[in-house]
């Protein structure tokens, strides 16, 4: 089977796959054989109590994190081979926004879009289209976590990349926040963009493809949302 | 090149960031002021003792300043986790070392400009060489950034062990002082021709530094 | 890169670690017996000067074990296999022992010589600079426990810090030649008689049997290490396969 994958290393009727990968912390086991396969277009939910592994799923998926056993790849990329690819098409949000506290929302989206090698002309439309447009010029220092939510979801969008991953995407956010997070997905998944999303949350109906339950660092079983 | 390119934009981040924050202003500056002033009071008042100790004091002063600015420098990626966003960015890892490094140096210059007026009027000192010395403090600023910006990125991660950093980055910069100092002792009493030998000292660790920094701190940012 | 790496698995066997502990022993016997009886005392200095025998082989193994540190850091940065990492890290905590001894009997032997415990003679600072360096090393090891991460951060700690010794030297060097003392004595003496030089060289490389010695059981020990955290590991993992290391 993984002779098969390997023969077909660039086709892109897997998204993302992981196959039985491991993720160690010291002693600790983050993940234990993850295999996960995502289909483009596919909307793939997590669920599982804190620390079941969901973040560590995500972060392998985006690169951040390394497998400790086991392998995987993103478009056809491999996961510790070929990074720079994967991270060329792939967005991982969290709660955590990576903003820069004393830049405008637009000079973050302009340093990140010159970074992520995305056109900066669109950055006006973008924070727009997340109702951040009046507050485009004023420091991110005074912003709520969900207008942060929403600069990070301007962001995404200006890169429209082709592996959106989400954890824990609606913590914290208003519901103009929460609408702009479910427009993301939805679009990615219109466009033929695969999606993985770690949530507490129920999600939207008709938004979700496919529910992994995981916990204690295992993929515990499948479902439908 | 689009390392370069990267790096610039990293670089122009930081000084813009840093601007506003005014951090640089209100630490830095202070730091290194209050740290001045009480050599004068830890060696003083004898003016022959500040004179000749005055080259030293001042390297010290700007050393303990550049641990502080490298210190920093990653300080502001953490506080919403954008250092892992410049390592998911396309980029050459190396874009990071080299635009935080750039950022280091400039505010150490801003420093260093700085406390020169300071040591002149509180020490006494008087250069003869100021092309020679501004020379060596270029050359320091950027070999001390350069060490900081490898190893500031370690600091973030290694929070808890606040003490790690400077026993890192000072053995390591021993070069840099005893070069600076150098030099800045014969710039102030004007033999360039032997201050020469202690640039040439610089340029080289500058060299070394900068490239070793560009070839290894892909490897501190990966996991 | 493999024949190295041969060499080194045939080297620290059982069998390996076996004869180089009997070698080591055999070596150290010799040179105690060259530098402390057959070598006579010095014109000058006296029985005191015998510390020469032990302090310039702990100097030389101070430089060797980083220089190993360094190169076992290359190589694990470029080949991200374990082992080199282990041979570094065995290295450096070896390392750090015989630099620490230099320098204290560089002192020992300074004090009844020169007058004083610490002139700043060049190539001591330079050891005193390689410690502090060792130092940071060790401390970088302790900050995390995630394997890869402590070998890659030491791995580059462990090279540039070895490119800055020369550095380091030649500016201490320059520094010293500017205040030169009315007595510049070099530790050794100005001239080393015949039998005086054969017992140090003996001392050399006795002591650098010992070294490999002491590397040979560090690996021993760290595999054990290793392979003790993988055991208790394996019920939370079920079959994990284990990596190619």
């Amino acid at each position: 089977m993984h002779d098969l994958h390997e023969k077909h290393a660039r086709s892109t009727v897997t998204a993302v796959e992981l196959n039985a990968v491991t993720r160690l912390f010291g002693a600790n086991p983050a993940l234990v054989r993850a295999d996960v396969r995502v289909s483009p277009g596919e909307v793939l939910v997590l669920r599982g109590p804190n620390g079941a592994g969901k973040t560590t799923v995500l972060r392998i998926m985006a690169t951040a994190l390394s497998p400790t056993y086991g392998h995987g790849s993103v478009l056809g990329f491999d996961l510790v081979r070929e990074r720079d690819a994967i991270r060329r098409h792939t967005d991982l949000m969290s709660d955590r926004t990576r903003l820069y506290e004393d830049l405008s929302a637009a000079e973050n989206l302009r340093f990140w879009c010159r970074l992520l090698g995305v056109d900066g002309a669109d950055i006006q439309a973008a924070l727009d289209r997340v109702g951040l447009l009046e507050v485009a010029g004023e420091r991110v220092r005074g912003f709520s976590q969900g207008m942060r939510q929403r600069v990070a979801v301007a962001r995404t969008l200006l890169r429209r990349p082709q592996i959106l991953l989400l954890d824990e995407p609606y913590t914290g956010l208003d519901a103009e926040a929460h609408h702009a997070v479910d427009d993301l997905i939805r679009e990615a998944s219109r466009d033929g963009r695969a999606v993985v999303v770690a949530t507490h949350h129920a999600m939207q109906r008709g938004l979700a493809d496919r529910v992994l339950f995981m916990d204690g660092g295992r993929i515990v079983r499948q479902g439908e949302p | 090149m689009s390392l370069l390119r990267h790096a610039a934009t990293i670089a122009a981040k930081d000084v813009r960031a840093e601007i506003r924050a005014k951090h640089a202003i209100a630490t830095l500056l202070p730091f290194a002021a209050t740290l001045l002033v009480s050599f004068g009071f830890a060696f003083g008042p004898g003016r022959d003792v500040l004179l000749r100790t005055a080259p030293g004091l001042l390297w010290m002063a700007v050393l303990f300043a550049a641990v502080i600015a490298a210190r920093r420098a990653y300080q502001i990626e953490s506080e919403d986790g954008a250092l892992e966003g410049l390592l998911l960015a396309p980029i050459d890892k190396a874009a990071v070392f080299l635009g935080k490094a750039a950022a280091v140096a400039l505010q150490l210059l801003m420093l260093v400009a700085c406390a020169l007026v300071l040591v002149v009027v509180l020490f006494d000192l008087t250069v003869r060489d100021p092309l020679v010395l501004a020379a060596a403090f270029g050359l320091g600023a950027v070999g001390l950034a350069a060490v900081g910006g490898l190893f500031g990125v370690l600091a973030e991660a290694a929070r808890t062990r606040e003490a790690l950093f400077p026993t890192l980055v000072l053995p390591l910069v021993t070069p840099v002082l005893v070069a600076g100092v150098r030099a800045t002792d014969l710039a102030a009493t004007g033999r360039t021709d032997e201050a020469i030998v202690w640039l040439g000292l610089l340029v080289a660790f500058d060299v070394v530094f900068v490239s070793l920094g560009v070839l290894v701190f892909g490897f501190l940012m990966e996991d | 890169m493999e024949i190295a790496a041969r060499g080194l698995g045939t080297a620290t066997s059982r069998s390996g670690e076996r004869l180089l502990g009997v070698a080591a022993l055999l070596g150290l016997g010799l040179s105690a017996t060259l530098s402390l009886v057959v070598a006579p005392p010095d014109a000058l200095q006296g029985e005191v000067q015998r510390l020469m025998y032990v302090h310039v082989p702990a100097a030389w193994l101070a430089y060797l074990s980083f220089f190993v540190v360094f190169v076992s850091s290359v190589a694990y940065l470029r080949t991200s296999r374990t082992r080199w990492d282990r041979v570094a890290a065995a290295s450096a905590e070896i390392g750090v022992l015989f630099t620490a001894l230099a320098i204290v009997l560089g002192a020992l032997w300074g004090k009844p010589v020169w007058g004083t415990w610490w002139t700043w003679d060049p190539r001591l600072t330079t050891t005193a600079m390689l410690l502090l360096i060792y130092i940071g090393y060790l401390a970088v090891r302790r900050i995390t426990d995630n394997p890869t991460r402590r070998a890659r951060w030491s791995a580059v700690i462990g090279v540039v810090g070895f490119v800055d010794v020369p550095i380091v030297h030649l500016s201490v060097v320059w520094w010293r030649s500017l205040h030169q003392q009315s007595t510049v004595l070099r530790l050794g003496g100005p001239q080393i008689e015949g039998s005086m030089l054969t017992a140090l060289l003996v001392a050399v490389g006795a002591f650098t049997i010992v070294y490999a010695y002491l590397i040979a059981v560090r690996l021993r020990v760290g595999r054990l290490e290793e392979r003790a955290a993988r055991e208790a590991l394996s019920p939370r993992l079920g079959e994990v396969e284990e990596a190619a290391r």
